[in-house]
Order: C-alpha cells, then sequence, then structure tokens
C-alpha cells in the first residue's frame, strides 16, 4: 500500500507494483498541510486512474472531526463512494457510521490505536480492515491474526478481517501520532493534519537557576529515526500481516518509486522462496539512496525503544537536481528532448524524470545531442535530446541524481 | 478603520478564529473551512474593512492561526 501526494507520485507507485494507495483530500486528512494534496475535484480522475491499474484506492480522513466538519465530510464521503474509491480510512467514529450508512467499506486508522483482540472484535462491526498500533510487537501482531482465524471474526463484507501494519517511513515520537507538541507551540494540531514537525528538532536543557544551558548528547531528542522492515519481512508476513502501509504522502515520486518497487520484489520473492540475505542489502542500500532520517526497526521486535536520528533532515545517499523541463517526445525514433534551466548534463548522469501522467523514471544518460548534434555536455539554457523508451511530457521535470556527498 | 485578509483556501478549519473573534468569524457547514463574514474574494484572498473595535480580537485570531492565512492591517 503506497502513498499518493500528487499525481506524480500516484503514478510512480502504479508503475512500481504496488497493490493499493492512499491519499487524502482537502483538509480531512493527517497531512493537510501537505502543499501537493489533492481536492475534491480531483477524486474521480484519481479513482479512475486506480480502477484502470487494477489498484485499489483508500481514501484517507482520519482527523479529529468537529460538528463544523461534519456536513463537508459527508460530501466527501459521498463523492468517494460514487467516484468509486474502494474503502475509506476514518477514525473518527462519525466518520465510521456515515461511511457504514452509505455503505463504504471502512478501515480503521492506526489513530484510533487498536492493540488488541477484543478492540478488533469492537471495529469487526464495522470495518473490512483495520490498521494496528505501531507500537506493537510482531508476537503480538500474530496472536491477534491467529485469533482472527481461529474465530473466524469477519467485517461487513464477510471476508476475515485484514490486518494491516505500517512497513516502511517516518515514525513519531508520540503513541499512535497522538502528539500535542506541534499544537502547544504553534497552535497546530498534528490530530488535524497540520504538524510543523518540531520534534525533529535540536534542543537544549536550561537550568532555571543559573541560566546554564546544557547541550544535550544526541540533540534530536524526540526525533524518531525512519521505520524499515524489509530486513525482517519474512517475521512480519509470517505474523499474518496482510497490508503492508508505506508512510510518505509528503514526499517525492521518486522515493515512491524506489520504496514501492523494493517492498514489492521483497514480498514477491518471500512468497517465491528466494528472500535471502543478499537481496536484503541490496534493497537496504536502494532505500537509503532517498529520503530518510537513518532506519530502525520500530517496536516489532520487541523491547527495543525509540532510537533517535541525530540529524535535522534526510540522510538520503543520494540528491536530486532540479535541470529543467520537457519538451517534445519524438515517438518514431524513441527520443525525449529537455530544455536545461539550470546545471548541465552529461553521458553518464544518472537522470529522474517525474510527471503526473509519467510518474517517475530512473535511467542513466548513454547518449546525448543538443542542436549541433551528438555532444558529451549539454549546458544551461540548451535544449538537449536523448532516448528513452517511455513517453515524455510538458508536465515532466528532469532531475540528476548525484551522491549527497558531493553536493 | 482597518482591514482583515484571509487566503481562504488554505484553511484547515481549527476554528481558532471563531473562538478568538466571533462576531467576524463563522466555520462553514459547507467545506469546513471558517468564513470572514462580509469579506469579498479577489483571486482567493478575502478581504474586509472593519471598525478599531475588531482589531485586538482579531489580531490574536491572527496570531492564533496555525497556518498563517490571516492579516490584519492597520
Amino acid at each position: 500500500m503506497a502513498p499518493a501526494g500528487s499525481y506524480e507520485a500516484l503514478m510512480a507507485a502504479i508503475h512500481a507494483g504496488c497493490d493499493s494507495v492512499y491519499f487524502g483530500v482537502e483538509q480531512f486528512n493527517m497531512r493537510a498541510r501537505a502543499t501537493m494534496n489533492f481536492t475534491l475535484e480531483d477524486l474521480p480522475k484519481v479513482c479512475t486512474i486506480c480502477k484502470e491499474n487494477n489498484v485499489r484506492s483508500y481514501l484517507t480522513l482520519n482527523t479529529i472531526v468537529y460538528d463544523h466538519d461534519l456536513s463537508a465530510i459527508k460530501t466527501v464521503l459521498d463523492a468517494a463512494k460514487s467516484a468509486g474509491a474502494t474503502a475509506v480510512i476514518a477514525a473518527d467514529q462519525a466518520v465510521i457510521a456515515y461511511a457504514r450508512s452509505i455503505n463504504l467499506e471502512v478501515h480503521i486508522s492506526t489513530q484510533v490505536n487498536v492493540t488488541n483482540i477484543e478492540t478488533v472484535k469492537f471495529y469487526a462491526l464495522f470495518a473490512d480492515t483495520i490498521v494496528l498500533s505501531r507500537e506493537l510487537s510482531l508476537i503480538q501482531v500474530k496472536k491477534i491474526t491467529d485469533i482472527i482465524e481461529k474465530e473466524q471474526i469477519k467485517g461487513p463484507s464477510g471476508r476475515l478481517i485484514e490486518i494491516e501494519i505500517f512497513g516502511h517511513g517516518a515514525l513519531c515520537m508520540a503513541v499512535s501520532g497522538k502528539c500535542y507538541l506541534s499544537l502547544h507551540t504553534a497552535n497546530a494540531s498534528a490530530n488535524r493534519g497540520a504538524c510543523v514537525q518540531n520534534c525533529r528538532r535540536s534542543y537544549k536543557v536550561i537550568d532555571n537557576e543559573d541560566g546554564h544551558e546544557l547541550e544535550i548528547d544526541n540533540e534530536y531528542i524526540m526525533s524518531a529515526q525512519d521505520l524499515c522492515t524489509i530486513d525482517f519481512l519474512d517475521q512480519v508476513l509470517d505474523a499474518g500481516v496482510t497490508v503492508l502501509k508505506i508512510e510518505g504522502r509528503g514526499k517525492g515520486a521518486d522515493y515512491v518509486k524506489t520504496t514501492v518497487e523494493c517492498y514489492r520484489e521483497a514480498i514477491d520473492s518471500y512468497q517465491a522462496g528466494t528472500y535471502t540475505k543478499e537481496k536484503v542489502a541490496e534493497w537496504m542500500e536502494r532505500l537509503k539512496s532517498v529520503y530518510n532520517r537513518g532506519f530502525w526497526s520500530g517496536y516489532y521486535l520487541g523491547q527495543k525503544l525509540g532510537e533517535w536520528n541525530d540529524a535535522p533532515g534526510s540522510k538520503a545517499t543520494t540528491k536530486k537536481i532540479f535541470l529543467g523541463k520537457g519538451v517534445h517526445y519524438f515517438d518514431k525514433i524513441k527520443v525525449a528532448e529537455f530544455k536545461l534551466e539550470s546545471y548541465e548534463l552529461s553521458v553518464g548522469d544518472k537522470i529522474l524524470i517525474t510527471g503526473p501522467t509519467t510518474g517517475a523514471i530512473e535511467t542513466t544518460i548513454e547518449e546525448l545531442h543538443n542542436d549541433k548534434g551528438a555532444v558529451n555536455t549539454a549546458k544551461k539554457g540548451e535544449s538537449c535530446a536523448f532516448k528513452l523508451d517511455t513517453p515524455i511530457r510538458t508536465s515532466d521535470k528532469l532531475y540528476k541524481i548525484v551522491d549527497a556527498t558531493l553536493v | 478603520m482597518i482591514t482583515i485578509i484571509q487566503q481562504r483556501a488554505k484553511c484547515i478549519g481549527c476554528n481558532y478564529c471563531v473562538e478568538l473573534a466571533p462576531q467576524r468569524w463563522r466555520m462553514s457547514k459547507k467545506d469546513g473551512k471558517s468564513v470572514l463574514l462580509g469579506a469579498i474574494d479577489k483571486k482567493g484572498f478575502w478581504s474586509v474593512k472593519v471598525r478599531e473595535d475588531e482589531l485586538d480580537s482579531n489580531i490574536a485570531a491572527a496570531k492564533a492561526c496555525p497556518v498563517n492565512i490571516i492579516q490584519v492591517i492597520e
């Protein structure tokens, strides 16, 4: 299950082989602030793209809900139903109840913090999939899935309850995201999707009596590293988890493409009996190349408490540098033309192309042409063309991928 | 007179402005975002001129707004 914060990320997720995507519309989701949120008008198009590609579409509507939101939320749910969204991921009982009343499938959000089988049984009255709390161990998860199987606990659809967990991406220091830090310091409630992420900063302790400032050894005391489960995915799947969620609706198409591809390959390898240490090492390298705060295994492997980040931002081993925009694609000869607006492009460079229809494409430049013919390097301001098997559009952006230590 | 401006599309419907300056703000039942009463829309920026006695409460609303979309000009 992949995050879709934009059309670029949506297409990248689909091309990378996801089974389902989740996305928010308007302000009623945990990324209300994200500049790339979908609007109500986008909903039919997003659902149509998913249907055409045999991918399930989940609308996230999991914020705190006030009375003044109720009418707008009904409008959004009605729109999701008529657009053919597969399900809504909900936390508030108002959302759950209305979705059920219009026969829209409900999934219980991790915001509900489901941690035991009795709670699963309760929500099975309304929901077909339940996202467990991110703080459970895999042993606890397995107990829950075993009882679902043994007692045949079914949702409104008549199918056995499916259990979903977070598989990869940002974690926060608060239990199931129930955090008030951002609300207290910036009036911006994380539970209304407006988190300012102040836990990701460094802090000092000040002695109130003498004013001494103490630097804390690991400055980023509240900034959790990112969750990564690919190195023990066999245990995750053995625990009976059927949906693995990748976090990152605020992240770019390149992140979505790489993480979805790695987890797709890992799940397929596990099922084919070819999940090996060598492959895990290779996936880890690829995951490290896109946005990350360093990795840890979360709480899944038991008593290993928070591992904190030691830097404010990403530790990605590569960076993308914007070069220019798409000009034309020559169908017959399979050549893509771009106009370089900054930096230069050379033969041998690794590139990334992203766009709302294109998704994310990564490749290496083998030959390059400008107005004058074949060249080794095309400069800023020039138009350049190179071979590419997939069409590009004028809405596409071209990036160069470089080693992060060189920038 | 003072001018109050709201960049409405970015509102996340937190309700702070309504709590702090209820005479000037309402929550819309239609889309769950706040409405600046009496304001007119100019390319997404809603603005209204009001009397000085509304200054303090609207400055409080502007300061509280988590997405910084309220501006009060004296």
